[in-house]
């Protein structure tokens, strides 16, 4: 199994999640997070003084999938997820040693 | 040009037009800018020819009339009264969105205590310093107990009847409406420091700058302006005008309010991470803006009842200006300031342009009633520009005011204060702190109005400011006025009352104003300055 993980725009998460659904998408966790990336921030001016807004708000995904479905779902992300602004976010594929489905007990795939 | 400038080129180019036109068809001889050809009468028809009328009826009909006046009089100052209370919320709404989460239940939890401390001072004696000696108010009644006054003549300088609202006969109707008026406007200049001292004093600190302001600095400079006292009679003693004019206190209210604000925000020191060591000022962003828009919005609400109700009575058909000079000046100040930061730092700034409102307000307070629509405009407008470049340099100085009270409250209210020195047009004040004629200023041919209100505004601030500097002076040696660093760098919240205003947040958010814990003292005393972590 293996879990794809990605941060993307906020306002891109309905576009990502409705290509998920045509991928035959089975479960996400979505979290609301902040950070930077290469571009780092951007400047404001706030009552006649500039600051930084460092950490920018981006939505964080996580999917648990079957190994041959993690490139297909991984690319179904990049392509949902692209504005081709700077920000758009990452996707990165990490291998999964252990699954259970809580309720059932099921392991490994079958908890998918 | 750009599309910026041309932009702020027409908008200054459209309100010039505005004020030009407005001065021009003022001109025009006014209608009836007093009321006076409402009598009413023509509402009925004319049965009464070869009726016979007893002289007993009409004794009866003329008592009867003119307990109705009172009555009338009454309910208008006592619902005035309430709206200016409901101000209350807005001012907490105002700050608290102007202010970290962090120290969001610290910022209201001073905003309901202010009003019950402070209360309670004025009612123990503030009330009656201020108000012990006024004279007679015909629009309450015209009877009142409050007569005992320090002071001969044209000199007073404190009132002595009214203590707890009992002493001296003061048991009475009249009283406790004028009371229940004066109070709120009492409070209106006892929240406004909190938008100065935010963030950083104790509890106990402030409690004490309530109770200064509540029993001595609000209503011993309230009774030299509105309780018969010198400062109002330097018309009748020096020949300054009508004596020092403020219709519904934009000196002796929201300048008391923003002088002490100022003293105290200099005593305390700015916030850790406000300044850099270079003396630039570092945006420590409100956390609710939200709460400043809605806080604004009470707040002009309120003032709906602070500018017209300050005539103690609907039998005064001026209120119909009053109300809509407020208007004007609110929602031009509020242009103003947007159109200024919108040219000055690239986009319109939300909160800076509720304070442009705010600062419109306070300007048209002193001359609501004696300006016509067009010079409402005009003090709105300035109001607006004033209070962008003043919060620019207060930080500038290195005095950290979260909120702008200072630029709002203590900047505009002497620009108000002025004002009316120059734009009141001479069509109402007949008789106004018993000298004869209405109240004009510089431009309708009295400059001796403009001198008296230099003279408000100088006594007023060496006061305000003076006082408050004193007594926070002295008491920093004696008491903490100000959390330790620890506490102010993980929110006043939990230290101070032991609870989070927002207990869900789980993350501390920490964009502007985080800022490392090495803060170190340097300059004079409580100056500090810490860099910006550099993440």
């Amino acid at each position: 199994m293996k879990l794809v993980v990605a941060v993307v725009k906020p306002h891109k998460l309905e576009d990502v999640k409705a290509a998920l659904e045509n991928l035959g998408l089975q479960g996400i966790t979505i979290t609301e997070v902040q950070g930077f990336g290469r571009q780092r921030g951007h400047a404001e001016v706030y009552r006649g003084a500039e600051y930084k807004i460092d950490f920018v708000p981006k939505v964080k995904l996580e999917i648990l999938v079957d190994d041959g479905d993690a490139v297909k779902i991984a690319e179904g992300i990049q392509t949902a997820a692209r504005t081709g602004k700077i920000g758009d976010g990452k996707v990165w594929v990490l291998p999964v040693e252990y699954l259970a489905r809580i309720r059932t007990g099921e392991l490994g795939s079958e908890a998918l | 040009m750009s599309s910026g400038k041309k932009f702020v080129a027409m908008s200054l180019l459209t309100f010039i037009v505005i004020i030009v036109l407005g001065a021009v068809w003022g001109h025009h001889a006014p209608a009836d800018p007093v009321g006076q050809n409402f009598t009413g009468l023509a509402n009925y028809p004319k049965t009464t020819t070869n009726v016979p009328v007893s002289q007993a009826g009409l004794n009866q009909l003329a008592s009867d009339s003119a307990r109705l006046g009172v009555s009338i009089n009454f309910t208008w100052t006592l619902v005035t009264g309430f709206l200016v209370l409901f101000m209350q919320v807005g001012f907490a709404f105002l700050v608290t969105g102007l202010t970290r989460a962090k120290n969001a239940g610290h910022m209201m939890m001073m905003n309901i205590a202010a009003f019950a401390v402070a209360l309670l001072a004025y009612y123990a004696v503030g009330f009656a310093f201020q108000f012990g000696g006024i004279a007679p108010i015909a629009n309450l009644g015209g009877v009142s107990p409050l007569t005992g006054i320090f002071g001969h003549g044209s000199a007073g300088v404190i009132g002595l009847h009214g203590f707890f609202l009992q002493s001296h006969g003061t048991y009475d109707v009249g009283v406790m409406v004028l009371f229940l008026f004066e109070v709120v406007f009492m409070e209106t200049a006892g929240y406004i420091i909190i938008g100065a001292i935010a963030e950083r004093i104790s509890f106990a600190g402030f409690l004490l700058a309530e109770i200064a302001m509540g029993a001595v600095i609000y209503p011993i400079y309230g009774m030299w302006m509105w309780g018969g006292g010198w400062l109002a009679h330097l018309g009748i003693s020096a020949h300054m005008g009508h004596g020092a004019v403020d219709f519904a206190g934009s000196g002796v209210v929201h300048g008391t309010g923003g002088w002490a604000a100022l003293a105290l925000a200099m005593v305390l020191g700015p916030r850790i991470g406000k300044f850099n060591k270079d003396g630039s000022a570092n945006a420590i962003p409100g956390h609710n803006i939200p709460y400043v828009v809605v806080g604004t919005l009470i707040l002009v609400f309120g003032w709906m009842g602070f500018n017209p109700g300050s005539t103690l009575g609907a039998t005064d058909l001026r209120i119909g200006l009053v109300a809509v000079n407020t208007l004007l000046a609110a929602c031009v100040g509020f242009v103003m300031a947007m159109i200024i930061t919108n040219a000055k730092y690239g986009k319109p700034d939300i909160s800076m342009s509720c304070n442009g409102m705010l600062a419109g307000l306070v300007a048209i307070t002193a001359g609501c009633a004696f300006v016509a629509p067009w010079a409402a405009v005009v003090i709105g407008g300035v109001a607006g520009v004033l209070v962008v470049y003043s919060v620019a340099f207060f930080d500038r100085v290195l005095v950290d005011d979260p909120c702008g009270a200072i630029s709002v409250h203590g900047v505009n209210g002497a620009w108000g204060v002025l004002s009316v020195g120059l734009f009141a047009d001479g069509t109402y004040g007949a008789g106004w702190n018993g000298v004869t004629g209405n109240v004009k200023g510089l431009f309708y041919g009295d400059v001796g109005q403009l001198w008296a209100q230099i003279a408000h505004v100088f006594v007023g601030f060496v006061w305000a400011w003076g006082i408050m500097w004193i007594i926070f002076t002295i008491a920093k040696r004696f008491m903490q006025i100000r959390v330790s660093e620890e506490v102010e760098l993980q929110g006043l919240d939990v230290p101070e009352f032991g609870v989070l205003a927002y207990p869900d947040f789980v993350l501390h958010h920490a964009a502007a104003g985080h800022v490392t814990t090495d803060a170190e003292e340097v300059g004079n005393g409580s100056t500090r300055t810490v860099d910006l972590e550099k993440s």
